[in-house]
């Protein structure tokens, strides 16, 4: 007999099921009405293909907003609500518990990409069939990841609709089988407490943003090569290159943000195999949308702008296929988990490289290579080199993230590099170099030709004042390491030709200036990355510990006791208090400096965080106090958090004192001072009746800060028997009781009792100060600008 | 010759050493048999923790010390000194790596990289921990 379950909301879950099928048919249906509009060139077959896209469309909004509606009200009878939310979470993380699982971020791919869409199919004209059919085609792939049907037992797409019942690993349990079993379900799993943030409200989404925009270029290309407008495709697809290039890039600069500001990576980049898995694809597609600009100018580099184009999508889906297939395991922090999608991530991959692969043999002999030499004084020239240095970085990156994948395919057994920082900053440190280089010089060349005496002329100015300013920067941050030395000139220079070239060229007019406002930030980006990583400054050295010898230099964590102070760097630092707001655990961290008479002047103060998740494990977060030349870090890397646990074995065996009013006491980190009787304490809980006799005693504490802590212990008779109220004061781990009263005397008795650890509270942290970190946060901004800039222009002409 | 032939030769040329790096730079795994037979080498043991003994962490007497046995996937057992805090949610763990190499009779870990089993899943989540 079927069970019959109480307060489930099952018409919900029945309809999203059918919304995501429909988006999967109609993605079919419009891919196919389009691919025939283009065959047949026939106007009905659009307007069928156009149908099937609004309904394709608003299906997924639907589902969408059907998704985000469930996690809102807390329906934990879907496993997908249950598993990645929970009545605890405040609003603003409701849409992180949307895109933390990989249905969730499924959608929100397919949400940008019916988005984008829309634009194709009302400024498009005669490229929207061709493009929208290639579109299409991915939609229904995405929308099968969400099917979750069997075929053969082998099941189709993860459905983020599947009842809590119903998964495979909860349907076990026997309290699941009981028809009243949500009342028993009080609440969700939550959200993991790394993710509880709010870069992750807005990282996700730009990150899929530029995702969903890699696609447009290579649909572009793909019908250019189809319809055989061979070189056609390039002008549409130009503004959408940029476009990509600028949101991908914001959506990876935003993860930096977030690993810098609230993970505990120590920096903002980490070569973290899921950093780099989004990284490659915005670096070709930066490669391809400057071949098309070169392709634009000089009818050069068909082929390159072909390669590129398509390479930057594939590599999102190589990337996709890397990040959610499991295959990452060993190697990755945070990679998803494994939802048994790998076959069909790897045949979406597939599907489209011998796509592409097919589509550019066919066309092979209208691609030709350019028979004649090329012109070593012109901008494209120096262009195609660029973007030569950008493949050559991305086969390195991609390369070593592919370890894992390498491993499968051989069947041999490498790790990773021991030292991944070393290792990729030894290639990718002189291809930074050569970037840089290459942004200032490039665009002092003219296209097709240049005169050699004119480039030289222009150059020189910038060229000698870049070499004195980076002499002097050099001496003054002490960058004396040769790569550092070299990176830093480059840099500098970068920064000073784009600006020469945006005062003295372009005469200032920002709407013409684009890309050297763009290129400007590029190199600020390298030297606010240079300057911070290379000069950054361990604090929290532990100079008192035992040596262990050269192998571990990495003495990195200090133990703070609280109160104490500690010399680090510049800064005198205490550990002043701790206290609990819900889950958070704050930390207040003083630094001070001393000012000319020796005195420790305070000059701020850190609160850094830790979350207590049982279920999840505890997350510290770190804080930062940012100046305009530099930010100081601070991490806590170890805590004692028994104080957590109340038993009463923490606490000394409890000690009666017999003291009158005006009486001092102290206890191992506090002076308690007896003030006076209080003949009408408010007393709670216990409703007392005419002949009960309820005392207080006020007591003042005063700690070692001077800090001055009230209580009132109550002693009540009630009903003839006595009954202390114990009171806490928890900063100092005390428990006091009013235990006694001698009406003859005027004395009471005080029963203490104090926590067992008391005398050494302590945390161990970590602190890091980057330097002029800001040249890297504002180099982004400019970079992100600039681009915006350049594709209006691109858009206007 | 074009410019074009010489740049694709470069090209290659770069490629084909990135790849050699790659290689040279990654590093193996191995138990502690093969780390302790060479010494001079870093080495990514895979193993389990040995629950039964002490996890040592005093940050009184050492904040950048932790110490604990692991044994690896050929059963032999080894103490491990990593330079670091002790990470969260240690003993949770199901697999652990330590990357480092031995001296002496103990194995002396730059970088520990955790697996733990959540509770209510039985997808992993790995934790990441490293001093470098």
């Amino acid at each position: 007999m079927e069970n019959q379950y109480i307060g489930e909301h099952l018409a919900f879950g029945k309809a999203g099921q059918l919304l995501i099928i429909l988006t999967f048919i109609c993605s079919l249906l419009g891919a196919v009405s389009y691919f025939l509009a283009v065959r047949n060139n026939d106007l009905t077959w659009k307007r069928i293909a156009r149908s099937a896209f609004v309904i394709h469309a608003l299906a997924i909004f639907s589902v969408f907003g059907l998704l985000f509606y469930l996690i809102f009200n807390h329906y934990f009878e879907y496993y997908y609500v249950w598993h990645h939310s929970s009545t605890a979470l405040p609003i603003k993380y409701i849409l992180a518990c949307f895109w933390e699982g990989q249905e969730g971020s499924f959608l929100l791919w397919m949400f940008w990409h019916a988005i984008l869409s829309i634009i194709v199919i009302a400024r498009g004209k005669e490229w929207e069939a061709p493009v929208m059919s290639v579109v299409l085609v991915v939609q229904a792939f995405l929308a099968s990841m969400l099917l979750g049907v069997y075929i053969f037992n082998y099941r189709i797409g993860s459905d983020p609709f599947i009842l809590l019942r119903n998964d495979p690993e909860m349907s076990n349990l026997p309290f699941i089988r009981m028809p009243d079993y949500l009342s028993k379900l009080k609440d969700g799993r939550g959200l993991n407490p790394l993710l509880q943030n709010y870069w992750m409200v807005i990282h996700p989404p730009t990150l899929f943003l530029g995702f969903a925009s890699t696609l447009f270029p290579f649909a572009y290309a793909i019908a250019g090569l189809w319809t055989k407008r061979i070189t056609a495709w390039i002008k549409p697809s130009l503004p959408w290159a940029f476009f990509g290039v600028m949101i991908l890039g914001t959506g990876i600069l935003m993860g930096g943000a977030w690993a810098y500001e609230s993970l505990s990576f120590g920096g903002f980049w980490a070569w973290d195999p899921v950093e780099n898995a989004s990284l490659v694809p915005w670096l070709i597609l930066v490669a391809a949308a400057h071949l098309m600009l070169v392709f634009k100018a000089s009818k050069r580099s068909l082929f390159s702008c072909f390669l590129f184009t398509m390479l930057s999508f594939l590599l999102i889906l190589y990337s996709t296929f890397l990040t959610r297939s499991g295959i990452l395991g060993n190697t990755s922090v945070h990679a998803f988990t494994d939802l048994g999608m790998s076959g069909q991530l790897l045949l979406y991959m597939l599907f489209f490289v011998v796509l592409a692969i097919l589509l550019l043999f066919k066309n092979r002999r209208n691609i030709s290579l350019s028979k004649d030499e090329d012109e070593l004084f012109s901008r494209e020239f120096w262009m195609f080199i660029g973007t030569l240095v950008l493949l050559i970085s991305a086969v390195q990156i991609t390369f070593t993230t592919s370890i894992p994948v390498i491993n499968k395919l051989f069947h041999v057994n490498l790790a990773p590099p021991v030292n991944p920082k070393d290792h990729y900053n030894k290639w990718q440190l002189p291809i930074a170099v050569i970037l840089a280089l290459l942004i200032g010089v490039t665009q002092f060349f003219n296209y097709k030709q240049t005169e050699p005496k004119k480039f030289i002329r222009k150059i020189a100015f910038c060229t000698f004042f870049a070499l004195v300013f980076s002499g002097v920067g050099i001496w003054w941050l002490e960058l004396y390491q040769f790569h550092y030395a070299l990176l830093f000139t480059a840099g500098v220079f970068a920064v000073i030709a784009n600006l020469d070239y945006l005062l003295w060229i372009v005469k200032g007019r920002i709407r013409f200036g684009g890309a050297s406002i763009a290129h400007g930030g590029f190199g600020l980006i390298l030297l606010g990355a240079l300057i911070s990583m290379g000069k950054s400054q361990i604090i929290s050295h532990n100079n008192t510990n035992i040596d262990l010898g050269k192998d571990v230099p990495n003495a990195e964590n200090i133990l703070l006791t609280k109160g104490d102070t500690l010399t680090m760097g510049e800064y005198a630092v205490t550990y002043r208090s701790r206290h609990k707001e819900g889950v958070n655990i704050f930390y207040e961290i003083e630094y001070f400096k001393r000012d000319s008479s020796g005195n420790l002047k305070k000059q701020f103060s850190l609160k850094p965080v830790i979350q207590t998740n049982p279920r999840m494990g505890n997350v510290a977060e770190p804080d930062t106090k940012h100046f305009a030349d530099k930010d100081v870090y601070t991490h806590i890397t170890y805590a004692d958090l028994s104080f957590m646990e109340q038993k009463d074995s923490d606490y000394t065996e409890p000690v009666t004192k017999t003291l009158k009013i005006g009486d001092t006491i102290t206890t191992s980190n506090s002076l308690l001072i007896v003030e006076a009787l209080d003949k009408k304490p408010i007393v709670k809980n216990i409703s007392l009746e005419p002949g009960d006799l309820a005392v207080g005693v006020n007591l003042k504490l005063i700690d070692i800060n001077k800090k001055e802590y009230h209580t009132e212990p109550v002693f009540i008779i009630h009903d003839n028997s006595i009954m202390p109220l114990e009171t806490q004061v928890e900063d100092l781990g005390l428990r006091l009781a009013f235990a006694n009263l001698h009406p003859e005397t005027g004395k009471i008795d005080l029963v203490l009792a104090e926590r067992k650890n008391n005398a050494k509270e302590f945390i161990v942290l970590k602190a890091i100060i980057f330097p002029y970190i800001n040249f890297l946060w504002s180099g982004a901004v400019l970079m992100i600008l600039g681009t915006i800039i350049a594709i209006r222009r691109r858009l206007v002409t | 010759m074009k410019k074009t032939y010489i740049l694709a030769l470069v090209l290659v040329a770069i490629a084909i050493a990135a790849i050699f790096s790659t290689v040279s730079d990654s590093g193996t795994y191995a138990d502690f048999t093969i780390a302790s037979s060479h010494p001079a080498e870093e080495y990514h043991v895979v193993g389990k923790l040995n629950r039964k003994k002490e996890l040592t962490y005093d940050p009184h007497k050492d904040a950048n010390l932790f110490s604990f046995y692991l044994i690896d996937n050929q059963g032999n057992e080894c103490q491990v000194n990593y330079t670091g805090t002790k990470p969260q949610d240690f003993e949770k763990s199901e697999q652990i790596v330590v990357v480092g190499k031995m001296k002496g009779q103990m194995f002396h870990a730059s970088s520990i990289l955790m697996k733990c089993p959540s509770k209510y899943n039985n997808s992993q989540e790995l934790k990441e921990i490293k001093t470098s």
